[in-house]
């Protein structure tokens, strides 16, 4: 049965609305491991799901197959079961269609029709490259895949995308220090030798280490990194967050970021591999301004709790709960390239990457995080040394001990280096350039 | 499962090995799961899910390709096959194990049918509701059970009954102007039984009232004050969560030897210097996948090994690895049961199950007592570590200090920041008494999460000038 069918079969059954995704999809994962590719992890299916509300009850259902009988057999059992459930008491409902989509996202037929070989040719050609260029041993992903997504709603909407995606996680590793950034892209465009090449030479080019005291410094973020941290920006403006205890609960109007900054999170953008023409309720995906001259605009909204807030959807469903899209940063205050940053620094350290970004707090916003690779002493405008507090490779060993809020207010500068991008510890994507804050609290390990 | 699911598993075997495999195996698995929410008193929806699906692992002139599906079918299969390369890269040989043939099943004492999860969580939602402590408060409540058939070209066939039940709660509790956040798990693999409101809502509350106090009369010790203690008393989840991220994770095979360096990252273990000092002589650490009831339950791993505790720190010197097949025969040892999957659509690697600071003989007055004076971390809120494991943080929660032998005033601002050698190498006494919890812990690409506990004994950390 297509979604549609599915929507008018569990109406007829009783419930007041119905929406049903179905997609087949294709995701493919080479690893890289000690300069090799190490293995190829393939996997396929179809799966689905169905959301259901009866008198502001509200149900879900995976869908595994598409068969009349299978699907009968899932309504009967979620009307049994949605009659145990008690009142979503704030439920307003779902999208009210038709609606018109933008421009759909590239899709690539060479990624449909990517062989085994084709990619571990691709990744042999980074690992290559990066060896070349100087590294001693090189990790990394490769993940290809594709998706027909469908969905329909009791509410006039039957939407439908196809999406692609490539995307290659590349770790150099060197005496001194480790390199890691991923590109990706919609098409089996990315230049892995050049890829290669730029991580390995950077990290390799790196010649001297030495160790810092606890203090305050100037931190220049490059893009994994500063994104990594600022998306939680965009994750904690979500209505369901705002409810649990966000930092920025109650703080529309507000300063929560350096006057300069313009912060998006963008659902529609055809470059960005995380967009979509409609969101999880089929609602139109859209650019929303979040953040604009430091002040925060609104919160991320599905048509529900806009109903609630008194506004209109972001097009941010998540059924039940909004989500993110991908958080896109812009500075007024910009300056041409990485380098000119740097000379902007006193005293300072540039962070490639972090993970472990935990906060032991959510409602004031307090975190730590861990700087993992590549993390150079700058002074007086020029870096130099990569920060390596042990004799431990692959170590920096320092930790990074701020506040998102009073980070974003003091991001004074940006590169005009922005790039789409994530890291493995964040799993979201961004569209990021290297920022510059002042004044952030560092600690080094005791060893 | 059914007998023409598990016939399609052999059949996968048997045609991988017929495509030129010399090794193939087959995970099928079927899950069942339920789960409920509620947010600030607001029920959030149920959902209930069921999925099926299987994974085909085979190595071809040691190439290692896995490939997975829910839609099951020979020709699907076949297909699948057929596109296993001889990509150049990596090659690898498996330990050769004893074939297995084992169905089993975890305890369950109550089924989660003849309960009513919503309407307990519900209740429990509008109890807490009263305390006005408790600023904003989520909770989840998550069960089901897994039901899996693994076989491999080696005549292993194991038949496993996991149920499970795991439930969140997420508190930020205000007391003047201050706040504290709180996460908070309970459950395991078995039955309703773990899932005891009685007992959870009195460590709850025991909790707030702890932290309310924390909040209204905890002192904030002066640099130099924080400077000058030298002994550092931590409770189970102290210990729990530095033996997992300082201790279990960097003795992972897979890390140590490079594979998750891109991803879950390395370790400050190498080829070169296993066998070495890594705590005081006090300092045992176990990984033991078969305690009942623990949420890192099983009795054969995701390759079929017979699974059995792991002696990982033995009186302080590291003792052994977390091993798969494919590093156990790398390195000519037979595999310790360690690799587990999230799902059948992933890859098996090398995780922890229940992973603990082994008990001493000491009490926890005399923990205390011996401190004399130094600070005692009951909970923390965030950690972090390094990529190596080498460099770790754990923020104090509940903390207090410690003041002629006694526990004194609550402390606001304690974070223990320090090396992993040189947290394990201070230990001094290490506790009789034990507990775990739970946790989901991950790794690889794409992000697995499997469920842990972590845990243990108390210990006294003295560390020098």
């Amino acid at each position: 049965m297509i979604p549609k069918e599915i929507v008018k079969e569990a109406l007829a059954s009783g419930f007041d609305e119905a929406l049903v995704t179905r997609s087949n999809h294709t995701v493919c994962y080479l690893k890289i491991a000690n300069s090799k590719v190490d293995s190829v992890v393939e996997t396929s299916g179809q799966s689905g799901m169905m959301f259901l509300s009866s008198k502001k009850r509200v149900f879900f259902t995976n869908l595994d197959r598409f068969d009349s009988a299978y699907i009968r057999n899932k309504i009967e059992n979620s009307k049994r079961l949605i009659a145990m459930q008690a009142e979503k008491k704030d439920y307003n409902g779902l999208a009210e269609g038709p609606f018109k989509y933008g421009a759909r996202q590239k899709y690539s037929r060479r990624i449909e029709n990517y062989t085994i070989d084709e990619i571990a040719d691709m990744a042999n050609s980074a690992i290559n490259s990066a060896l070349a260029e100087g590294a001693q041993s090189v990790a990394g992903t490769l993940t290809i895949g594709y998706s027909k997504d469908e969905l329909a709603t009791s509410k006039s909407i039957e939407a439908e995308s196809r999406s692609s995606r490539l995307s290659m996680s590349l770790r150099a590793m060197t005496k001194n220090v480790a390199l890691q950034q991923e590109e990706v892209s919609r098409d089996m465009d990315i230049d892995m030798a050049k890829l290669g090449k730029m991580v390995a030479s950077t990290a390799a080019g790196v010649k001297k280490t030495g160790k810092i005291s606890d203090g305050t410094y100037d931190i220049i973020y490059m893009p994994a990194a500063g994104g990594s941290l600022l998306s939680n920006i965009n994750a904690m403006a979500c209505a369901g967050s705002i409810e649990t205890g966000s930092f920025l609960s109650g703080k529309i109007g507000n300063f929560v970021a350096n006057r300069g900054i313009t912060i998006y999170d963008d659902g529609l953008s055809g470059n960005l591999v995380s967009s979509s023409p409609f969101d999880a309720e089929g609602y139109p995906s859209q650019k929303t301004v979040l953040v604009k001259g430091g002040v925060l605009k609104t919160y991320l909204h599905n048509y529900s709790t806009a109903i609630k807030y008194k506004t209109k959807s972001t097009g941010n469903a998540g059924l039940v709960e909004p989500s993110p899209n991908t958080l896109v940063f812009e500075h007024r205050n910009r300056v041409s390239d990485l380098d000119k940053l740097i000379s902007e620094v006193k005293r300072g350290i540039l962070v490639s990457s972090t993970w472990y970004t935990r906060f032991s707090n959510y409602l004031t916003g307090d975190f730590s995080t861990v700087p993992r690779d590549m993390s150079l002493y700058i002074e007086d405008g020029e870096p130099k040394f990569a920060i390596r507090q042990t004799g431990i490779s692959a170590m920096v060993g320092i930790r990074i001990n701020d506040n998102i809020i009073r980070m974003a207010k003091n991001t004074l500068l940006a590169a005009n280096d922005a790039i789409q991008t994530t890291s493995w510890d964040s799993g979201a994507y961004y569209v990021m350039p290297s920022i510059l804050v002042k004044g952030v609290r560092v600690t080094t390990a005791m060893v | 499962m059914s007998a023409a699911d598990e016939d399609l598993a052999d059949f996968a075997v048997n045609r991988a090995l017929a495509s030129g495999a010399s090794y193939a195996e087959a995970y099928l698995l079927n899950e069942k799961s339920s789960s409920i929410a509620i947010e600030q008193g607001v029920f959030n929806g149920a959902a209930a899910t069921e999925s099926s699906g299987m994974r085909v692992r085979l190595i071809k002139k040691g190439r290692l390709f896995t490939f997975s599906t829910n839609v099951l079918s020979k020709e699907g299969i076949e297909a699948s096959l057929r596109r296993a390369s001889l990509f150049k890269g990596n090659s690898i040989v498996l330990s050769r194990e004893k074939v297995r043939r084992a169905n089993y099943k975890a305890k369950q004492k109550k089924s989660f049918d003849s309960e009513n999860p919503a309407e307990d969580l519900a209740e429990y939602d509008r109890q807490l509701a009263k305390n006005k402590l408790v600023r904003y408060r989520s909770m989840y409540l998550g069960y089901g059970i897994s039901n899996s058939y693994f076989t491999n070209s080696d005549g292993t066939k194991i038949r496993a009954t996991l149920p499970s039940i795991s439930s969140f709660f997420s508190l930020i509790l205000k007391s003047g102007s201050e706040t504290r956040q709180r996460f908070l798990q309970y459950g395991g693999v078995g039955g309703y039984e773990l899932f005891d409101l009685d007992k959870i809502g009195g460590e709850i509350e025991q909790e707030v009232k702890n932290l309310a106090n924390v909040m209204s009369k905890g002192v904030s010790l002066s640099k130099s004050k924080l400077a000058e203690i030298r002994n550092v008393v931590v409770s189970p989840e102290i210990s729990g969560i530095a033996v997992h991220e300082s201790i279990g994770h960097p003795n992972e095979a897979d890390r140590v030897f490079g594979r998750e360096a891109a991803q879950a990252g390395t370790s400050y273990l190498n080829g070169s210097n296993l066998g070495m000092q890594i705590g005081s002589g006090a300092v045992n650490i176990v990984d033991d996948p078969t305690i009942e009831g623990a949420y890192g339950f099983y009795l054969y791993d995701d390759e079929g090994v017979m699974a059995g505790p792991k002696l990982i720190v033995k009186d302080g010197m590291q003792n052994e690895l977390l091993l798969n097949r494919e590093y156990a025969g790398m390195l000519g040892r037979k595999s310790n049961g360690s690799a587990r999957s999230s799902d059948y659509s992933v890859e098996p690697i090398i995780r922890m199950s229940n992973t603990y600071l082994k008990p001493g003989n000491a009490d926890f007055e005399d923990l205390i007592e011996e401190a004399g004076s130094g600070v005692y971390i009951k909970s923390f809120t965030e950690w972090n570590i390094d990529d190596t494991r080498s460099f770790a943080k754990y923020q104090g929660n509940e903390a207090y200090l410690i003041e002629r032998g006694s526990i004194g005033k609550p402390v606001k601002n304690f974070s223990l920041e320090v090396s992993t050698f040189n947290f394990w190498k201070s230990v001094r006494l290490v506790d009789n008494e034990f507990k775990l919890y739970l946790g989901t812990c991950g790794k690889g690409e794409p992000e697995q999460g499997v469920p842990v506990t972590m845990g243990g004994a108390a210990a006294l950390l003295s560390f020098g000038e």
